[in-house]
């Protein structure tokens, strides 16, 4: 029987790096992150200071820039320019409607602003990709499977779509949130939201499951690397939930973490989970009603 | 090799639960409180400034005092849920407004009796039909459907819509939509966009009822009678001058020593390992 996929990367001489050094950058620069998110909130609130966690992306640019100039860390120089191309992104994303509507006294509804916003965020995170390849090694780049796509790739797409639609209505829906669709909200909404939750999930997925994933697979086994990766998407989820009951929710993210990266990993190919990504976000747009502290 | 691979395994999990704790120590309070009649069925409430008067598994229930104690016997209920019905009425499955029928109500069904109008609102109503799709008519006239529920899970409905209630003074122009499974839902903004407001409550509500006096709201349901009173949602404090200052100073404390312990462990890191990506790379 023909494999459903073909593996174009042989995993075992893709590793380049030091497993151990990796490790130790990705854990120092994940507690680095959490005491520059939650130190300052014991003592004052950086909800009304730095409510687009600036400080997140200036610790990665700082840790990342001085990685990129001295050589003796040219081996954590890939993993540091993917964290900065999570927090950055991230940075700009949540700013952009703020600076459209106090500094350029814009009057655009917010699905709109949102939509420049997730735009901004892919354009800087295809900065630092470009980042990378001139700053890094080639046999440390990740591999990002962007370019890469095929009939597999499609069939499990399609079949991720059709899953995830299944798993949603066959959960209950007060554990989703799943309980209406406001029809004025959506025909309201959709327009310059959905491009804008596509675009967003697109720069996800080549910031989580494109560099980090790429990374972390030059110094690990793939599953490891998959639940490095995965832990991460559910991390940078509990640092974006700023109040509220979190409970299923970061849990939830991690396990659609673990699956996305292990489709890219079967497949090659980034763009089913890109696509699965870009359905669910725009289902939850559309379907899941939040609650009075969020989800 | 395995104890390497455990420590880094266990800083990554020390870091999520770490930060996932942190997180869950900062949820706010409970939304709705318990009055009373917990493990009873609570399926008709009213309110009228000190009065409260409740249907308690079939028998009634009076309170003089703002629901602090009841009483058994008292008069039912009335069994519409409506606000200051004798603006906005449903007859024959038509909206009526005072004593004209709304040229564009569309046909709720003969046996659509819920809709509420909040006054802060003006000429906003809400109204539910009876295949349960939730309709709004905006302050134009103009009527739209507002809200569908979704089914529970495959193979089920949705739940029925059990109750709508709003304020009869412009205390808030929100309306209270109660479900049979899904507790209840809030619009603040006349039908256009609405959220689940029920932390705390039941999800199976049966009833609900506001009173202005009291700006509070009472919700009937099947494990007892809840109130909530109405509040705005905190909002951030906004700093000026020197507060800002000092709190942006302290982030950046904050952020200079993160970057410089990091820098430090991955000096320790590469120092001790030595160059091991040289000789990987050769494999390559």
């Amino acid at each position: 029987m023909r494999p459903l996929y073909k593996r174009r990367v042989d995993v075992a001489r893709y590793r380049t790096m030091s497993w151990w050094e990796t490790a130790v950058g990705l854990g120092a620069t994940t507690f680095a992150l959490g005491v520059a998110l939650l130190v300052p909130r014991l003592f004052s609130d950086p909800n009304g200071v730095d409510p687009h966690d600036f400080r997140l992306a200036a610790v990665t640019l700082f840790v990342a820039t001085v990685v990129a100039v001295r050589a003796r860390f040219v081996g954590m120089r890939s993993l540091t320019w993917a964290l900065c191309a999570i927090a950055v992104p991230f940075s700009l994303w949540s700013a952009t409607p703020y600076v459209l509507t106090v500094y350029f006294r814009s009057h655009m509804n917010f699905p709109t602003q949102l939509c420049i916003a997730s735009a901004f965020q892919l354009m800087m995170t295809f900065v630092f990709v470009f980042v990378i390849r001139l700053t890094v090694p080639e046999h440390h780049r990740p591999h990002l499977r962007l370019g890469s796509s095929g009939r597999s790739a499609a069939l499990v797409a399609v079949a991720g779509v059709v899953a995830f639609v299944g798993i949603a209505l066959a959960l209950p829906a007060m554990w989703l949130g799943r309980v209406g669709i406001a029809p004025i909200a959506v025909l309201r909404d959709l327009p310059w939201g959905g491009p804008a939750w596509a675009l967003l999930a697109v720069a996800q997925e080549i910031q989580f499951r494109g560099l980090l994933l790429g990374t972390c697979e030059r110094v690990m086994s793939q599953r490891w690397a998959n639940v490095v990766q995965a832990l991460f998407f559910g991390l940078s989820h509990i640092a974006v939930q700023q109040e509220g009951p979190i409970g299923f929710f970061v849990p939830l993210v991690i396990a659609l973490g673990l699956l996305f990266g292990w489709m890219t990993q079967k497949t090659q190919s980034l763009w089913p989970a890109i696509v699965i990504h870009v359905v669910a976000d725009v289902a939850v747009a559309v379907a899941v009603v939040p609650g009075l502290y969020g989800y | 090799m395995v104890t390497k691979k455990f420590f880094a395994l266990l800083v990554t999990c020390g870091a999520v639960f770490g930060t996932t704790a942190v997180a869950h120590a900062g949820d706010s309070g409970a939304w709705w409180q318990p009055v009373g009649f917990s493990g009873h069925v609570v399926s008709a409430v009213h309110a009228s400034g000190k009065t409260v008067s409740v249907t308690v598994d079939g028998e009634q229930w009076v309170s003089t005092d703002g629901a602090v104690t009841f009483v058994s016997g008292g008069v039912a209920p009335p069994e519409s849920m409506n606000s200051h019905d004798e603006i906005w009425t449903i007859a024959d499955g038509r909206v009526v407004h005072g004593q004209t029928l709304d040229p564009s109500s569309p046909p709720l069904g003969s046996s659509a009796h819920l809709i509420a109008a909040p006054t802060a609102l003006p000429g906003t109503v809400v109204a539910v039909s009876d295949d349960g799709v939730v309709w709004r008519r905006s302050s134009d006239g103009k009527w739209q459907q507002s809200f569908v529920l979704l089914p529970q899970r495959i193979g089920s409905g949705p739940p029925t819509i059990t109750a709508l209630a709003a304020f009869d003074q412009p205390i808030t122009g929100a309306v209270y939509l109660a479900t049979d499974g899904y507790s209840v839902l809030e619009t603040s903004n006349g039908g256009d966009d609405w959220v689940r407001a029920g932390p705390g409550l039941p999800d199976a509500v049966l009833s609900l009822a506001t009173d202005s006096t009291t700006h509070t709201i009472y919700a009937g349901t099947r494990n007892g009678l809840w109130v909530h009173v109405v509040r705005a949602i905190p909002t951030p404090p906004i700093y000026t001058d020197n507060a800002l200052w000092w709190r942006r100073g302290g982030i950046a404390v904050v952020v200079l020593l993160a970057a410089a312990m990091t820098l430090g462990l991955l000096s320790v890191a590469i120092g001790s390992s030595s160059y091991q990506s040289h000789e990987r790379r050769n494999d390559c």
